[in-house]
């Protein structure tokens, strides 16, 4: 077959047609149904924030976090009279209030020191700056309290020594900040009577850890006798613990000759320990010398 | 499209459509129903950007017809059950009459149903139904210039399978 005739013959079937009435009824019929568009119009909402409501519980409280962070790391950076300084101090008096008691007057020195130098970087906000000043010289009275409130009596010298060390520069903060001579003056007071009860405070400290309690004496002796004594108890021990006993019974005798207290006392409590160890219930009061006043039984 | 718009675009598209289709398929009820469904969902979706209406036509005449041949390899369904589907009453069987076919006619017709459909397609649209290769290529969304090898394509299936 020709392609010619082919495309005749292809051309013959535009006779097909369908029934006319059918056509005509089809027609009627469709345009009777309702357009969908009618009935159903879907709500068009910004694809972008289509994820908010699903994830509200989420987000909003990771916001907020993301925000509590952000402004205390931001306030960290703060100078008196920024909106977000008192964040700032908040955080150094929960530092100050969490602290243990042996460290807690190091870490106030700190935090005043903090504030001095924030103090000296500003120059407008007169008023935030005096309230700030007068807050510094009550924390400087605190410190020297808080010292006192350390039991252990070497504890608290070394952290009196550290803390004279520590606020030699305050004088030169306090002069670098702008306040009426009223208020300087006030401040210098405060710490001159902190670091002069600081003072007084490791000259007394010293003195009551070098005088030794008469108790100690008595220790000594008891335990001498029971070296002297005791030799049968003894036997079981090494020979490598006999000399050790025997060794810290001497230092600890010629610390206590000495007035070195402290040292007589460590040395007993090694003594102590040893005769632990070889199942015997000595013990023997080793605490600071304050708490020696009613002092155990050794044997 | 409002009323009269759809009405003047369906009197002067019915009897392609129906004879696209009816090439396609076997019976005329077939015929009938699936070019039912193609206008129905033109109707149904005339709020719709549609930029060429004759083309959006034919392409849903044709998954139509895909659709169809679908089905039923999987399982046969009524034309009632088709219609239910469509939510539309399907052609009153009082309707159909037996269109008379010449025997050329009705081998040809044997012919373009056992071509590749796309060939199928092309033949009817381009051959019968006068439509441009740029037209067709906006059915098929093809470049117009492969449209035009596809029919060059289709005219030689259809004729070496006449002269089989």
């Amino acid at each position: 077959m020709q392609e010619k005739d082919l495309i005749k013959n292809l051309k013959d079937l535009k006779q097909i047609k369908p029934n006319q009435d059918w056509a005509f009824w089809l027609k009627s019929n469709i345009l009777e149904t309702k357009p969908q568009s009618h009935l159903y119009k879907p709500k068009i909402k910004l694809a972008v924030f289509s994820f908010i409501p699903k994830y509200q519980k989420v987000l909003i409280p990771s916001l907020m976090a993301f925000f509590f962070v952000f402004s205390f790391t931001f306030a960290q950076t703060t100078l008196p009279g920024n909106v977000l300084y008192p964040i700032k101090t908040l955080t150094q008096n929960a530092k100050i209030h969490f602290a243990s008691e042996n460290t807690k007057p190091l870490i106030r020195l700190e935090v005043v020191k903090t504030r001095m130098e924030d103090l000296s970087k500003v120059e407008n906000h007169q008023k935030e700056i005096s309230a700030i000043a007068k807050n510094i010289g009550k924390d400087l009275e605190i410190v020297s309290q808080e010292i006192k409130n350390i039991n252990n009596k070497q504890v608290a010298l070394n952290i009196s020594k550290d803390i004279q060390a520590r606020s030699k520069g305050l004088k030169d903060l306090a002069d670098n900040i702008s306040l009426e001579d009223k208020e300087r003056e006030a401040l210098n007071q405060s710490v001159e009577n902190s670091q002069s009860q600081v003072l007084a405070l490791i000259i007394q400290t010293t003195d009551d850890i070098n005088e030794c309690p008469s108790y100690l004496k008595d220790k000594l002796v008891d335990l001498g006798k029971y070296f002297t004594d005791a030799q049968e108890g003894l036997y079981q021990w090494s020979s490598g613990d006999i000399i050790k006993s025997r060794n810290l019974f001497i230092e600890a005798s010629d610390a206590f000759k000495a007035g070195d207290c402290l040292t007589a006392i460590d040395k007993i409590e090694s003594i102590n320990k040893l005769l632990s160890i070889h199942s015997l219930d000595v013990q023997v009061e080793t605490s600071t010398p304050e708490t020696l006043d009613s002092p155990g039984e050794i044997f | 499209m409002d009323k009269k718009e759809f009405s003047e675009f369906y009197n002067k598209n019915i009897d392609k459509v129906f004879r696209f289709i009816y090439l396609r398929v076997d019976t005329t009820e077939t015929a009938q129903d699936l070019t039912s469904l193609a206008f129905l969902k033109l109707w149904k979706r005339q709020d719709s950007e549609i930029s060429n209406s004759t083309a959006f036509l034919y392409r849903i005449a044709r998954n139509q017809i895909i659709d169809f041949y679908r089905s039923k390899s999987k399982k046969p369904i009524s034309l009632d059950k088709a219609g239910e589907i469509a939510d539309f009453q399907v052609a009153q069987p009082t309707f159909v009459e037996k269109i008379e076919l010449t025997l050329e006619m009705k081998r040809i017709k044997k012919v373009i149903q056992n071509i590749k459909p796309i060939y199928a397609d092309v033949i009817i649209w381009h051959y019968i139904d006068d439509l441009s290769s740029k037209e067709i290529a906006q059915i098929l969304k093809k470049r117009e210039g492969n449209v035009r090898v596809i029919i060059h394509r289709a005219l030689q299936a259809l004729k070496e399978q006449l002269e089989v």
